[in-house]
């Protein structure tokens, strides 16, 4: 996840450039000087040049990082490759991604038992821990949102009996 | 003084008391967890708010975000690894102090000046908030576009990365603050067909995705922090009130410090501990001491990171504008009280503002017995494994962005942004810039755009009204610092070498 200062540069310059487009095809507001494309595309320009001058390696003698060091003390120095760990940090968002497509259909307590299970596994966690976490904590939630906060939570294939 | 009345009497309401209490000690566990910042602890309170009264939804917000910038002292001094990053300045001086075998004193200094450091930082708000009000009401949308753009001017000059690099970051704030309708032309803007953004992108699932989803991705990168031995303290306190005598100048000038960069919109507690520090370092007659656990730098950078959180307050309730990260979501959540930011808020709604000051105060006193307890009741919280807390932050996130709005499209923005701002943080872009442009992109397009129609499309009145002129030269400076700074140094290289 670690990119060169060129590639998110680069990337800056592309996404500004576009945001700079689409903004120019929007159709202005008669009697309003300033239309809704203005605000678009004064952004997307703007995005243009810092990540030019960012690709070119501007303003990087400001940078000093010092979380970094403390980070990368704590960072894990074996085991799977680099890769790999990199794909282990996206299972928060894809977890995220799965609620969203299948809490309507399994209910809240399983979707959110299956997301603790296996963020705990990802990071570790032994079964003896994780099982009786990924039981629990759905049902606390659950208690809390839907009895006290009554967030509607879909009850799906268990539903819990308040 | 009958408001001042009315204003105790809100606070002393059952459920204002239940709130603050609980939120403490929300706030003091999730703080001293370590990668567990205070803003998280925050975007993960706003669900809960909804369902309270407006006054104990605010206590929550004040008293969990106090608490947990004192707490991530105590993980900092005693494993050096900083709680939340608002400790990160000095936390090779408090865990140099515990080698020294003066846990104690490290822990002592870190709560007894963050409660103090608080009051400081009450006591600013209270003094600079009602006069700057009464100038506010005067203001137009001229003034406020300038105030807006000031603050996300502020924001990159303040980072600690390569101002470039901040500025894209606000930039990509101001996109996403662009996508949807609500802008003053209505026109949908990249919303690519979808219903739901037309919508929008909402700040507050977006801040949950930057600070909490961000935050355990990070975690599935790192390896645990090391357990804590259990060890018994002395007395927390003992020896705190000759500190306070002994060093009244560096406590004096960190409260001020904090103060000050509290009311820069954008700069937070972690920048307010690591300027404190730097300057105590600067102006102390003993700097060869610090980085051995020396008291000095530990009470000016304590004291800091808690005054700024009040004084944050400041351009959030005069003008919408966030001080810091932690009222970014304040502001969000005062809108759904109905106490929306504006001058008008010390006029019409006095005894609500002093209430919030009341709450301060409060939270910042029961800060110290409550602080103590935490504090001892360290060695059990940290043993806490990070495989059992992270699964519940990933599910809190979950829940707590469909309860935003009831729908699945807060979740997936979540997820989104938890991508963004792990990718952004990984390659030095400073999200903080990024979530001020999101939360302020509206107010400084509406603004300009309501401006410019009442001036007929001339931009003079832009700089000719008094206080705009002056908010237009400070923003016009901060836009030239970046450049100035860099042909300084350009000039200044050849001569070094």
């Amino acid at each position: 996840m670690q990119f060169s200062d060129r590639v998110t540069g680069l990337f800056l310059v592309a996404l500004g450039g576009l945001a700079a487009y689409g903004g120019s095809r929007l159709p202005p507001v008669p009697g309003q000087q300033v239309g809704p494309d203005v605000f678009p595309m004064v952004i997307g320009t703007g995005l243009c040049l810092c990540g030019a001058l960012i690709a070119l390696g501007v303003g990087k003698s400001f940078e000093e990082d010092p979380e970094d060091e403390t980070l990368s003390a704590t960072e894990v120095q074996s085991g799977p490759p680099d890769w790999w760990r990199g794909l282990m940090a996206l299972i928060p968002p894809g977890l995220l991604l799965f609620y969203v497509l299948t809490v309507d259909r399994l209910g809240f307590v399983l979707t959110a038992g299956l997301m603790v299970l296996t963020t705990a596994t990802a990071l570790g966690a032994r079964l003896r821990l994780a099982v009786p976490l990924a039981i629990v904590a759905p049902v606390l939630v659950h208690l809390l949102f839907s009895k006290l906060l009554r967030v509607p939570l879909p009850p799906g294939l268990i539903p819990m009996p308040w | 003084m009958s408001t001042l009345f009315e204003a105790i009497g809100m606070v002393c309401q059952t459920d204002v008391l239940i709130a603050i209490l609980l939120s403490s000690i929300y706030g003091l566990v999730v703080g001293s967890l370590p990668g567990l910042s205070a803003t998280m602890a925050t975007a993960l309170l706003v669900p809960v708010t909804f369902y309270l009264s407006p006054i104990a939804a605010i206590a929550t917000i004040i008293s969990a975000s106090a608490m947990a910038i004192f707490s991530g002292d105590i993980p900092g001094a005693l494993l050096r690894i900083p709680g939340t990053p608002a400790s990160a300045a000095y936390t090779d001086e408090a865990y140099a102090m515990t080698r020294k075998g003066q846990p104690e004193m490290a822990l002592g200094i870190g709560l007894w000046f963050s409660a103090l450091g608080g009051i400081a930082g009450t006591i600013s708000l209270m003094l600079l908030a009602p006069p700057l009000a009464e100038i506010a009401l005067n203001f137009s949308t001229f003034e406020y576009f300038w105030l807006a753009f000031l603050g996300l001017m502020c924001a990159t000059l303040v980072a600690r990365s390569s101002p470039v690099k901040a500025i894209a970051s606000m930039f990509l704030g101001l996109l996403v603050s662009c996508v949807g309708i609500d802008n003053p032309a209505g026109a949908a803007r990249f919303t690519f067909g979808s219903v739901d953004l037309l919508g929008g992108i909402e700040p507050i699932p977006a801040l949950v995705g930057v600070f909490a989803v961000s935050e355990v991705m990070r975690a599935m990168l790192t390896s645990e922090p090391p357990k804590l031995p259990y060890r018994r303290f002395g007395s927390i306190l003992a020896g705190q009130i000759a500190l306070t005598k002994q060093y009244v100048k560096p406590q004096v000038r960190g409260n001020i410090v904090g103060i000050i960069i509290g009311v820069l919109p954008g700069a937070g507690a972690d920048m307010a501990a690591w300027v404190s520090y730097a300057m105590s370092k600067r102006f102390s007659k003993t700097p060869e001491k610090f980085g051995t656990g020396h008291p000095e730098g530990l009470i000016e950078a304590g004291a800091s990171n808690n005054a700024s959180l009040a004084s944050g307050w400041v351009p959030a309730l005069l003008f919408g504008i966030p001080g810091d990260t932690i009222t970014a979501i304040a502001i969000g959540v005062l809108y759904m009280k109905g106490l929306n930011p504006g001058p008008t808020l010390f006029t019409e709604r006095a005894s609500s503002m002093y209430a919030l000051y009341i709450i301060f105060i409060l939270a910042n006193i029961i800060m110290i017995p409550l602080g103590i307890v935490m504090i001892r009741a360290a060695s059990h919280v940290l043993r806490a494994p990070r495989a059992a807390i992270m699964p519940v932050i990933v599910l809190l996130c979950a829940v707590g962005a469909f309860a935003t709005g009831n729908n699945l499209y807060s979740v997936m923005i979540v997820a989104a942004f938890g991508i963004i701002g792990f990718v952004m943080e990984r390659n030095g872009y400073p999200v903080a810039a990024m979530v001020l442009g999101i939360v302020m992109g509206t107010m400084v397009e509406q603004s300009f755009v309501t401006s410019i129609i009442k001036s007929d499309g001339s931009i003079l009145p832009f700089f000719e009204r008094p206080v705009s002129a002056v908010l237009a030269s400070f923003t016009i400076a901060a836009l030239l610092w970046p450049l100035g700074a860099w042909l300084w140094r350009l000039r200044s290289r050849p001569l070094a070498q």
